[in-house]
């Protein structure tokens, strides 16, 4: 392991020119080895400009595409340089850098996701009663879908490894919203989920995904999204 | 059907055809596009010109009056229509996203903020 590339910690940015210095200074201070990636998803800010600032590894998308887009485009990114382990990261401070170890490491073991979850840790913001509600919904369907216990299915804050990011960066990753059904596609291609418990903060300055008349769209996108993971012939997924 | 009514929907369903064809012409409409709305002007002329051909499709698929099969078969026909554009923005959807990816990477490619970082790393951080 000590001779392949360093992690690469990529974090999806939309306008987040003002929180990407103290995320990235945070993040260089725990984790002073691994290599981050912020991807510009089309912000009309000086997102980029930051980016390059701090020196990380900029991918500026031309367009606003979303938050899944976004993280894809890690992915790519990771798979074409020959990172084995990509973190993905909120630019919004939500994510705390001392929770990247336990994933990392859960990889490393022989994972192919680690998933970060509010609610196998102790003390975690976890959002209002219809977020913790929603999630309960997806967390049940999920499992009932692909028989896996998943605590808290819509976290970002993930860590793949190479089989991951193949499955992720192919045509069939939910790229609209990437939540419980990005993890039902894993486990369909038998892929080896792991949680671990991981802080999270409220987020400062965050546009939220799914907050006021978007909830609603969001449900539904997302219970078609589950079934459309949870169909097709598994044949298509293994490779 | 009375020949002023023909005349009139004659007239339109050529200009439409000619309309069509002017496109194609032009290549402001891809060939591939433009067999479907050829073959939806020729329909029109032909259940003009031949008004029997509409009353046996009215009998066959038991409606009342031919106009009934008129509206039926074209609200059909527009949302066959709507669906097979729904199918084509998401390729169209699908391929601007990876065509994007790519610009991305290539000008990560292209223009590395990497080295510069890892220089600026080896000198005092300035963070």
């Amino acid at each position: 392991m000590s001779t392949s590339l360093p992690v690469l910690i990529v974090i999806p940015a939309w306008n987040e020119a003002a929180n990407l210095a103290a995320v990235v200074t945070e993040l260089r201070a725990s984790r002073p080895h691994d290599e981050i990636a912020i991807v510009d998803d089309g912000s009309l800010d000086a997102t980029s400009e930051e980016a390059r600032r701090l020196g990380c590894v900029l991918l500026r998308l031309p367009l606003h595409l979303g938050y899944g887009v976004a993280v894809q485009t890690g992915i790519k990114y990771a798979l074409r340089a020959g990172h084995r382990i990509v973190v993905t990261f909120d630019g919004d401070g939500q994510h705390d850098p001392a929770e990247v170890e336990a994933l990392v490491a859960a990889v490393r073991e022989g994972a192919d996701v680690a998933v970060g979850s509010r609610f196998l840790s102790a003390e975690s913001y976890r959002g209002g009663p219809s977020r913790r509600t929603g999630r309960w919904v997806f967390s049940q369907l999920a499992g009932a879908l692909t028989g896996i216990r998943l605590t808290d299915p819509t976290s970002g804050l993930k860590a793949l490894g190479p089989r991951a990011q193949s499955l992720f960066a192919s045509s069939r990753f939910p790229d609209r919203f990437p939540d419980a059904d990005a993890l039902v596609l894993a486990r369909r291609a038998r892929l080896a989920i792991v949680e671990r418990p991981a802080c999270m903060r409220r987020s400062q300055n965050r546009h939220s995904m799914h907050g006021g008349y978007r909830a609603v769209a969001y449900t539904f996108n997302m219970l078609l999204s589950l079934l459309v993971a949870a169909s097709g012939r598994e044949s298509d997924l293994r490779g | 059907m009375p020949i002023r009514q023909k005349v009139f929907f004659l007239t339109i369903a050529l200009l439409l055809l000619v309309a069509i064809i002017e496109l194609i012409r032009r290549r402001r409409l891809r060939v591939e596009y433009s067999w479907l709305w050829i073959a939806s002007g020729v329909t029109i002329i032909v259940l003009i010109l031949r008004y029997e051909l509409l009353i046996q499709i009215t009998a066959a698929v038991g409606a009342v009056v031919p106009t009934s099969t008129i509206f039926f078969f074209c609200i059909l026909y527009l949302a066959l229509l709507s669906l097979n554009y729904s199918v084509r923005l998401t390729e169209l959807t699908r391929q601007v996203k990876e065509l994007a990816q790519e610009v991305a990477l290539l000008r990560a490619e292209a223009a590395p903020s990497r080295p510069a970082a890892r220089a600026a790393a080896d000198s005092p951080p300035a963070c």
